[in-house]
């Protein structure tokens, strides 16, 4: 795939950024992990809430899609 | 090839393709360079799972050959911009970027950028609508977008949250969002304390002055596995999500705060339906028109409806409701009708200005209702420059006059102290010869239980 690859440098996406994104992620990995373990503790108590929000997950459920998928 | 005065005016920045005005109908022209991603995209189903999950706006090949590939995407009636977003609207809008970009990224592809103007609301939804933003995933590289996310939607929100929305208006004067440094001075020094402000804005800000003299163009160096992609995309989308405005509201309970009763209102309601349903309108602009109540008193006769407020807390109502009711045809956004969004960008063309957009549009009817007093007497506007304005744009004009009489007209002229007789002009025979120069009034009704008059006018 990579023969394909075209990197469009139209804009500049910045060196620092690019950097930095490897210690955003260090942090993002600890504080989902830390999320994750508060939200099993809280379930195993029953004291996790269920929020309610038109965007609930950053996943695009695709199980529609994999149905047609195996009709065809 | 395309004649250069037909191509898109915003439609410059990015080699992949461009659009342009095929008489009423806007098309999308690939260019050569992009045909590989475009034909994989295709393909592999990417584009069908992201439009049929209403993500991405719908589009329909209209011709290919060796030189480009044509395409020809849904149309939108009505295209709003960054700042005329609400909160929740700005915080969707975040929210279906990064969706996205995880999508992508589970499927070999990035964003290769996260514009904010890649988003705009269509039938109720923010929908992505730049659909030639995506690339080719190479193993272990960061997202070379992510610096956009942030100053066109991460740091406007966070700067939303501790000064307000009226920050979002900072990208009028900054096209390719808020500058990381200029994110950073603006917040509270305690946003160094939580682990995503402190990585994602103020630590991003230091490493960008630091390398700023980028001239060798290193940034192929840096590297990043694809889970370590997918943690900031979804810790960003949890920070997000999270989001609350603390505000103070310019309206809020307004309804609450009346003037009139409930029988008035009712009876307002019902000739605002009639004339509506009279003039056979399919398109119908409420200025002012707070969290939409009056619109939806029409809203099953319309095919579109754009309901606009200073208010972004109003809008934000509206767009909950909006929402709620699953309604297709209701577009809420914040407009200040005392200063119109302008037309920004290369040449001043690149985001139209409103009233530049409100033309094209052209509803069939304009709806000001409890408007005219805040226009005249806050803003200091004379009637025949408000009638002007209205006159730009509608055919029909529904207009509530309220009189001297009524308390909010009072309250509103009591604050102009020594300078009250400057505004003795403020009545309803002078309202009338101001919109008579644009308008011819149809009906008038004075609205039963309050000092106010209803006008029905078509444009002369």
């Amino acid at each position: 795939m990579s023969n394909f690859s075209v990197i469009f440098l139209y804009f500049d996406p910045g060196l620092g950024a690019m950097i930095v994104q490897g210690l955003v992620a260090a942090a993002a990995g600890i504080l989902l992990f830390s999320k994750n373990v508060m939200y099993k503790v809280k379930s195993f108590f029953g004291i996790a809430k269920k929020e309610e929000d038109t965007y609930d997950s950053i996943d695009i459920e695709e199980d529609e899609i994999h149905e047609n998928d195996s009709k065809k | 090839m395309t004649p250069k005065s037909k191509i898109h005016q915003a439609s410059f920045r990015d080699p992949s393709g461009y659009m342009i005005h095929d008489g009423e109908v806007l098309r999308r022209v690939i260019n050569p360079i992009y045909f590989p991603q475009y034909k994989k995209l295709k393909s592999s189903g990417f584009f069908d799972t992201l439009i049929k999950k209403g993500l991405l706006i719908s589009h329909e090949e209209t011709s290919v050959s060796e030189s480009e590939i044509v395409i020809t995407p849904e149309k939108i009636p009505f295209i709003t911009n960054p700042y005329e977003w609400s909160f929740e609207q700005f915080k969707h809008a975040a929210l279906l970027t990064l969706q996205i970009q995880k999508y992508a990224l589970s499927k070999g592809f990035i964003l290769k950028d996260a514009s904010a103007y890649n988003v705009t609301f269509h039938k109720g939804k923010p929908i992505f609508i730049d659909t030639l933003s995506f690339d080719f995933y190479e193993e272990n590289t960061p997202w070379r977008a992510y610096k956009q996310f942030i100053t066109h939607f991460f740091g406007p929100l966070i700067l939303a949250k501790y000064h307000g929305t009226d920050i979002f208006k900072m990208l009028q004067t900054h096209i390719d969002g808020i500058p990381v440094k200029l994110i950073a001075s603006l917040l509270p020094k305690k946003t160094k304390f939580s682990s995503t402000l402190f990585t994602n804005i103020h630590l991003l800000a230091k490493m960008e002055s630091k390398h700023s003299e980028d001239y060798k163009a290193e940034t192929k160096k840096a590297k990043l596995s694809k889970k370590a992609q997918n943690n900031i995309l979804e810790s960003l989308f949890g920070y997000i999500k999270d989001l609350k405005v603390q505000e103070a509201t310019e309206w809020g309970n307004y309804y609450a705060k009346t003037n009139y009763d409930a029988l008035a209102f009712e009876g307002k309601k019902q000739l605002i339906r009639e004339w509506v349903i009279d003039s056979k309108a399919k398109t119908l602009i409420d200025v002012g028109g707070n969290d939409g109540t009056f619109a939806r008193t029409v809203i099953d006769q319309l095919d579109h409806v754009m309901v606009t407020d200073i208010d972004s807390n109003a809008v934000d109502d509206n767009y909950y409701q909006s929402q709620q009711h699953k309604e297709h045809n209701m577009l809420p956004f914040v407009c200040d009708v005392l200063q119109p969004a302008p037309g920004i960008g290369f040449n001043n063309t690149e985001r139209s200005s409103l009233i530049q957009r409100l033309v094209e549009y052209r509803p069939d009817v304009t709806m000001a209702l409890a408007l005219i007093h805040h226009v005249t007497l806050s803003g200091n506007v004379p009637f025949e420059k408000s009638a002007e304005f209205f006159a730009q744009f509608s055919d029909r004009l529904i207009i509530e006059f309220p009189k001297r009489t009524d308390s909010w007209v009072t309250s509103l002229l009591v604050r102009k102290r020594e300078f009250i007789n400057h505004f003795d002009f403020y009545n309803q025979e002078n309202f009338e010869d101001g919109y008579q120069q644009y308008f011819q009034i149809e009906k008038k009704q004075p609205i039963d239980g309050t000092e106010r008059v209803l006008y029905l006018m078509k444009r002369k």
